[in-house]
């Protein structure tokens, strides 16, 4: 006998009704996925399952119970922490003392310039340089980055993507120069691409190109480097711009599915790299969503694997690394972000990860302090030490919600995997822009339901904190870092011996040409000391440069709002200068420098288009100069720069600088948006910038003030 | 004026704020822009204005970035006005053909600038003709208008300029019926783009149907339609297309066909403006006074025929 029709179903029902005085068919809530959410589950909720097994067991097909018998109960998760320093000798110090410590992994974050391929003394990257992490010019950086750690002992994770090519040379050249063999290398490279394409922008090729350079790193470490990752396949980025769960998890796995291909078009068998294929999700506020998300990706991918044909049952197994969500920290209240990511962090754990990342609650406004990096570390030791969630393994199997939410989100990413299947699969899906696109849509929607108060978030739309606390912040000085560079490349190029580099790139520009498995050549490059710009250059020739095709979605956003007054008045206002002043308020939204994170930059731009506003867009990684002439060519009232990567401090100077070069009357104002330290607040301002809009601003709330600001500027004349 | 001074010295703020005066819905901005061009119109430089339209997605933006810096690596100084649509419902637009031509945006011999079409009919905006003689004073050689390929956009950019491209894509041969005698009458050039990798023989093969298509259509007096083959991704057929252009300039010069055209235009463009004065007075009139929903009315209650209300209306309005 079913619930529904027992007697004890009728009876609950109308008390619920009696309670709620709602009928409970209309008792439901929506979810981001479009997941109707009910208020109780119960054991019908377990049928018709497609893809989850009910009666499965860890360890066990289709793995929706975790990767392992044991999980957590033999041993806990590993605590990763990824932490960014400026140069190579700061870094070094720190992995040093962690290693003291007894940590036997550590991960390297790259600086812009590095991750899009230009050496440090390129005039393009000139703000970007030491920025949001390491900046490596030649092997002898990567030297000094593992000065004294052992590499045979330790694990090392890259964050490397764009300039994977000469990073990983440079890291196999360094291990040799320390005597170690790079069959002895272990660790993982990110070498995820496509993500790439669709949210991050730290490309350098196009899509084809890049592929195949993916493609030949799986090659190259399947055959000569077998403790080492070749792959991690990110879905962690996607949900930061804005993607929901299901869309998180379909492209991701979408996403490994072509690198699959990539891989056996080499000739590999799959289940000589499959087993090396790791995955990185992100952990946000939705907290059994997320459980679910981890449980339906490992039960799709074992599905997705099998039909490969893999044999080998470490193909089929999908391990991952999770992190807490950054895109759901404030800037308002931070102290709030400490238990946000304490209930990520559980989610992760609940959900099976096998390591995890918890952010600093500070991280929406600057680099974490040691302080706000302890407290992170710890929501991880008290969850692993005291709250004795690793004792069982996976406890939420068999819940009613949980299985059939984890069911739920399996069948809605398998709809979007059968369509980008249909489209040809993820690299002419993502040529077309289709996953950005929606990707970007689904930004607006969030950003849409903060802003309009459909979605409270706590001390930013309600709840607000009267009395903001203050919050000491790191301060890193970037100035120096730089020269250093310029110097040790002039030093570097100086003493190598320069025929032979030149004819080790012509080399590579050749291998380029065709099918070559380019890793090798790279080798030989980065050992002669030329610099990861130069092999990329020399790629480059044959390849071309990558610039994306800018689509944008347009109305999503004013959906949100039909009738909202807020709103209103804003589309009221653009009305009402146009009537003065004959046109609307005109507005360049840009990032400035090599920073590729333009999903605050799109939000706006199609936010303050749908108030009626005209929006100028630029092109990703313009220099000042470049942001200057567009901005007077078009003769726009105002300049938003979005800022994400510490940029802001030399470049929005610059901004100024360029403009009053082109026109010493220029009238245009400039307003910053994005991640920015309080302290450099009155930096900026004395910069003659007009305002600053942190993380979690809303945004009707900026376009009025933007509008005021551009009237109160024009009265002036 | 100071204004016509730094716009002939080529100031880019000058040219800059001289085209957000010709844009302008504003009476005093108005005024002063009529002024201007009366003065910038009586020197004219040696400015080719060339238009590009297309449907949506050949890569309109991607050619003339492949096509401007092919341009200005030849010495050539560029000017753009790219016109995009503004949304119906918000009034308000974005404006990202920049995003899409990256490498000519940096170039200091480039000008560059987007519109938001307003609603207006065809793509062009109020003020891209203007715009365009503010160019032709600042210096520049080639002044490009990219329009919204929709419609009658086509027929209202060829009146803006000496030469008009069509640009297409590969496979689009099948949509030649469609498109057939307009396109025929309007558009010097017809350029394929997308010649490169798998799509090669498809562009080919779409070259030789508009060839055959064009010559089937083609007039006796008039000159061969021009069919080309690029690829804006790899850069190629970029100097066919210069080429084509100086030839048909060239031709059309000797011909007289070149000031004939202008001559045209002019008169064009006077007939425009003169029913725009005259259609905002009547607008004027016919809201100042009423009468419509005032007949309306009438013909609603059966007191009066609807022809004979709006005979009414007219004559009482051109009173």
């Amino acid at each position: 006998m079913t619930n529904k029709s027992n007697n004890g179903f009728n009876n609950w029902q109308k008390s619920f009704e009696k309670e709620t005085k709602k009928n409970l068919s209309d008792a439901k809530s929506e979810t981001d996925e479009g997941i109707d959410i009910k208020p109780v589950y119960t054991k019908d909720d377990l049928e018709n399952f497609a893809f989850v097994e009910n009666n499965s067991l860890p360890g066990q097909w289709p793995y929706t119970r975790g990767p392992k018998a044991s999980m957590y109960t033999n041993r806990p998760w590993t605590i990763r922490q990824y932490a960014g320093f400026s140069t190579a000798e700061e870094s070094n110090e720190f992995y040093k003392k962690n290693l003291e410590s007894g940590q036997k992994g550590l991960s390297v974050a790259f600086d812009l310039p590095t991750h899009r391929g230009y050496d440090s003394d390129d005039d393009l990257v000139m703000g970007d340089v030491g920025k949001a992490g390491v900046a490596i010019d030649t092997v002898e950086d990567m030297k000094i980055l593992f000065n004294n750690i052992p590499l045979e002992q330790m694990s090392v994770s890259m964050t490397m993507n764009g300039a994977v090519l000469p990073v990983l040379a440079s890291f196999i050249v360094a291990g040799e120069e320390q005597g170690v063999d790079r069959s002895l290398l272990s660790g993982t490279i990110q070498n995820d691409i496509l993500k790439e394409f669709m949210v991050r922008n730290t490309y350098i090729y196009p899509p084809e190109p890049s592929m195949k350079i993916v493609a030949d790193i799986i090659e190259f470490t399947s055959k000569e480097m077998p403790k080492f990752n070749s792959i991690s396949i990110s879905g962690y980025h996607m949900q930061e711009a804005g993607a929901d769960n299901v869309l998180e998890l379909a492209y991701t796995l979408a996403d490994g599915m072509e690198y699959v291909r990539a891989a056996m078009s080499k000739g590999l068998d799959v289940d000589d790299f499959a087993p090396r294929l790791s995955f990185f999700f992100a952990i946000g506020t939705d907290f059994f969503m997320e459980i679910a998300k981890l449980r339906a990706a490992r039960t799709l991918w074992a599905k997705i694997m099998k039909d490969f044909g893999a044999k080998n049952e470490r193909s089929l197994i999908l391990r991952t690394h999770c992190q807490t969500s950054g895109v759901s920290l404030t800037e308002k209240d931070p102290y709030n972000n400490i238990i946000r990511t304490s209930y990520e962090a559980l989610s992760a754990i609940l959900g099976g990860t096998q390591s995890l990342h918890t952010n600093s609650f500070d991280e929406a406004i600057a680099l974490p302090t040691d302080e706000s990096a302890r407290i992170a570390r710890n929501t991880q030791l008290i969850l692993q030490n005291e709250t004795g969630v690793t004792k069982t393994v996976d406890p939420l199997a068999g819940s009613y919600f949980v299985e059939n939410l984890t069911e739920e989100l399996s069948k809605k990413a398998w709809d979007i995997i059968t369509e980008i299947e249909e489209l040809g699969g993820m690299t002419k899906a993502v040529k077309a822009g289709v996953p950005k696109l929606k990707i970007e849509e689904s930004a607006t929607k969030k950003q849409a339901k903060v802003d309009s108060g459909s979605r409270v978030v706590v001390g930013v739309n309600k709840y607000k904190n009267p009395k903001e606390p203050s919050v000491d912040v790191r301060v890193i000085d970037n100035n120096r870092v730089r020269d250093d560079q310029i110097k040790k490349i002039k030093a570097i190029k100086k003493s190598r011996d320069t025929t032979a580099v030149e004819k080790v790139l012509a080399n590579l520009t050749n291998a380029a040409k065709d099918e070559t498995n380019l890793l090798v050549p790279c080798i030989e490059a980065i050992r002669l000391r030329a610099t990861v710009g130069e092999v990329s250059k020399a790629l480059e020739q044959v390849y071309g440069r990558h610039f994306a095709k800018s689509l944008s979605v347009s109305g999503v956003y004013g959906k949100q709002f039909e009738g909202d007054k807020d709103f209103m008045k804003v589309e009221k206002k653009v009305i009402d200068f146009e009537n003065a002043n004959g046109r609307r308020p005109r507005v360049l939204v840009v990032k400035i420098g090599q920073d590729g994170h333009d999903r605050g930059a799109k939000i706006v731009a199609t936010s303050f288009a749908d108030m009626g506003f005209d929006v100028d867009m630029g092109p990703l990684f313009q220099t000042p100069k470049d942001v200057a002439k567009d901005a007077i060519e078009n003769d726009v009232h105002a300049i938003g720069v979005s800022t994400l990567a510490a940029g802001h401090k030399t470049l929005v100077p610059e901004l100024m600088k360029a403009l009053s070069n082109i026109d010493p009357k220029s009238k245009i104002i400039v307003f910053v948006g994005g991640i920015i330290p309080e302290q450099d607040y009155e930096f900026l301002y004395k910069n003659n910038v007009s305002a600053i809009f942190g993380p979690g601003s809303n945004i009707i709330e900026c376009a009025e003030k933007v509008i005021d600001l551009i009237s109160d500027n024009l009265s002036k004349e | 004026m100071e204004l016509i001074e730094n716009i002939q010295k080529g100031e880019r703020a000058a040219i800059a704020k001289a085209i957000t005066l010709v844009e302008s819905s504003k009476d005093s901005d108005q005024q002063i822009s009529r002024q201007l061009i009366s003065e910038l119109i009586k020197k004219p430089g040696k400015s080719i204005r060339i238009g590009f339209s297309g449907p949506p997605g050949v890569g309109k933006s991607t050619f003339i970035e492949s096509f401007g810096s092919y341009l200005v690596t030849q010495n050539y100084k560029l000017g753009i006005l790219a016109i995009d649509p503004s949304s119906q419902i918000t009034g308000g637009s974005i404006l990202g053909d920049k995003t899409r031509m990256v490498e000519i945006s940096k170039n200091p011999n480039t000008f560059i600038r987007s519109t938001p079409s307003k609603g207006a009919l065809g793509g062009i905006s109020m003020g891209t003709r203007e715009a365009s003689i503010i160019l032709d004073a600042a210096g520049y050689d080639f002044i490009f208008i990219e329009t919204v390929g929709v419609g009658q956009s086509e027929i209202v950019a060829s009146n803006l300029v000496d030469i008009f491209t069509l640009i297409v894509g590969p496979g689009s041969g099948d949509e030649l019926q469609g498109i057939k005698k307009g396109i025929t009458e309007y558009a010097d050039i017809f350029i394929v783009n997308k010649n490169d990798g798998e799509l090669k023989i498809e562009a080919s093969k779409t070259a030789a149907d508009y060839k055959s298509a064009l010559s089937y259509y083609k007039k006796l007096d008039e000159l061969e339609k021009q069919v080309l083959l690029v690829s804006a991704i790899e850069q190629t057929g970029m100097e066919d297309v210069i080429k084509t252009i100086n030839q048909i300039v060239d031709q059309n010069k000797q011909k007289g066909i070149f000031e004939e055209r202008r001559a045209d235009q002019l008169e064009f463009w006077i007939e425009e403006e003169v029913k725009n004065i005259i259609a905002s007075d009547i607008t004027k009139r016919l809201s100042s006074k009423g009468n419509i929903s005032k007949y309306s009315e009438k013909v609603m209650k059966n007191e009066m025929s609807m022809y004979e209300a709006v005979e009414t209306i007219t004559k009482d309005t051109l009173k």
